[in-house]
C-alpha cells in the first residue's frame, strides 16, 4: 500500500512566518515575559481572544457571491404595469396657457417671452449696423469714445447730435426703431 | 455566334437605360420615382374614394390622412406629443407645439402644416383653421443595434430607434371634451348592470 506523507516542513514555514508577522504587529506582544498586553486591563484573560484570528484569511466576497445582495427585480413587469406608469398624467405633457398673440406681427408668443419673430427682426438690423460700424471703423481698438447715432435715409443729424459719431444706414427708418 | 455576340452587347448596351429616370426620353422609364419597398397602408387611406352623397344626407367632413416614416425619435418620446395634440384643433395644436422643447414637436409640427397643406390644396377643404386632430399615433420604425464603448474594454449593444408619425385631420371644430366619470355615472351603470342579468340554462 503506498502511503503519500506530506513534509511538514512548508507547513512549519508558514506558521512561523504568521507568528513573526503578528509579534511585529504588535498583537501578540503576550510573548514577552508572559504579562498581559500594555493595553489591557490587568485582569484581562490571556487566551484565544488576544490572538485574533482570520486576520490572513480574510478575503473581500468575490464578486460571484457578492451578486446574492444586491437587488434585482423579482417578476416581470406586465405591459399593464407599465402603461400605468408610463400614461400617469403626472409624466403626460401639460398643454401651456400662456401662450398669446404678439400685438406688432400677430405671431405666436409667450405671455413672459419676447416674440421671437420680432426678436429676429431687431437682431438683423443690428447686425448690418453693425456691419456699418466695423466698415467706418476698420480694424480693431478703434472705437470712439463719443456716442453713436444711427441715421436713416433722409435724416439729418440734429443739434441733440452734435459731438456724436454718425452711421448711415441706406433704408427707410423702421417703423419700430423711434428717433431719440 | 457573331451575331449573337453583337445583339448581346446592342442590348447591353442601351443608351435608354443610362440616363436617369424622369429624363426627357418618352419610350422608358415609366416609373420616374425611386423604388419604394411599400407604399403604407396610412399612405393609402388618402386614396378611397365614396359615392356621390344623397340630397338629403348631412355632409360627411373631410379627412385627411398623412404621416412621415423613420423619424430619428424614440416612439415612447413621440408618444406623449401625440397625446398632447389628440382632439385638438389644429391652431392649438401647432400653438403648443411650437413652444414646446422636444425634438419630436418640431417634426410634428412640420408633419402638420404639409398635411394643412395637402388639404386645402387637394381635398376640397375651404378653411385652413377650420381641422380638427381626430387621430394621432406613432408607430415603432426599423431599429439597427450597435455597438457602445465603454471603458476597460466593455462594450454594449445599443439600439438607435426610428419611429413614424401618423395623423388623420378631419374638417370641422373639435368635437367637446367628454365630462369626467361621476360616481354618479358609476353607480348608475352598475344598477344598469344588475338590473339586466338574466338567469341561464332555464326555462
Amino acid at each position: 500500500v503506498l502511503v503519500l506523507v506530506r513534509s511538514p516542513l512548508p507547513r512549519l514555514r508558514a506558521l512561523l512566518q504568521r507568528c513573526w508577522g503578528r509579534l511585529e504587529r504588535g498583537l501578540w506582544p503576550g510573548i514577552f515575559g508572559g504579562q498581559s498586553p500594555l493595553w489591557g486591563p490587568a485582569l484581562a484573560v490571556q487566551g484565544p481572544a488576544l490572538v485574533p484570528q482570520g486576520i490572513g484569511d480574510a478575503v473581500a466576497p468575490s464578486l460571484p457571491e457578492s451578486v446574492v445582495w444586491m437587488a434585482a427585480p423579482k417578476q416581470r413587469r406586465t405591459i399593464e404595469v407599465n402603461r400605468c406608469r408610463r400614461r400617469n398624467p403626472s409624466k403626460l405633457i401639460e398643454i401651456k396657457r400662456n401662450i398669446d398673440v404678439c400685438p406688432e406681427c400677430g405671431n405666436l408668443k409667450q405671455k413672459h417671452v419676447l416674440c421671437g419673430y420680432c426678436y429676429a427682426k431687431v437682431k438683423e438690423e443690428t447686425r448690418l449696423i453693425r456691419m456699418e460700424i466695423y466698415k467706418k471703423e476698420a480694424g480693431p481698438f478703434n472705437a470712439p469714445t463719443v456716442e453713436t447715432v444711427v441715421l436713416y435715409e433722409g435724416e439729418k443729424p440734429t443739434e441733440k447730435d452734435e459731438g456724436k459719431r454718425i452711421i448711415e444706414r441706406a433704408r427707410k427708418r423702421p417703423s419700430w426703431f423711434v428717433q431719440n | 455566334s457573331g451575331a449573337a455576340w453583337a445583339r448581346g452587347l446592342l442590348s447591353w448596351a442601351r443608351p435608354e437605360r443610362w440616363l436617369p429616370c424622369g429624363s426627357v426620353l418618352p419610350l422608358s422609364c415609366i416609373h420616374t420615382s425611386t423604388f419604394l419597398q411599400k407604399i403604407g397602408k396610412w399612405e393609402k387611406k388618402n386614396r378611397i374614394v365614396y359615392p356621390p352623397q344623397l340630397p338629403g344626407e348631412p355632409r360627411r367632413p373631410a379627412e385627411i390622412y398623412h404621416c412621415r416614416r423613420e423619424i430619428k425619435y424614440s416612439k415612447d418620446k413621440m408618444w406623449y406629443l401625440a397625446k398632447l395634440i389628440k382632439g385638438m384643433s389644429i391652431d392649438q395644436a401647432l400653438a403648443q407645439l411650437e413652444f414646446s422643447d422636444k425634438k419630436g414637436a418640431k417634426v410634428i409640427k412640420e408633419v402638420l402644416l404639409e398635411a394643412q397643406e395637402m388639404a386645402v390644396r387637394k381635398h376640397n377643404v375651404e378653411f385652413k383653421s377650420n381641422l380638427h386632430i381626430a387621430e394621432s399615433q406613432t408607430g415603432r420604425g426599423r431599429y439597427v443595434k450597435r455597438l457602445r464603448c465603454h471603458g476597460k474594454g466593455m462594450f454594449g449593444m445599443m439600439k438607435i430607434s426610428r419611429c413614424h408619425y401618423f395623423v388623420k385631420l378631419v374638417e370641422g371644430p373639435p368635437p367637446p371634451p367628454e365630462p369626467p366619470r361621476t360616481g354618479f355615472d358609476q353607480a348608475k351603470e352598475y344598477v344598469q348592470q344588475l338590473r339586466s342579468r338574466t338567469l341561464v340554462h332555464t326555462l
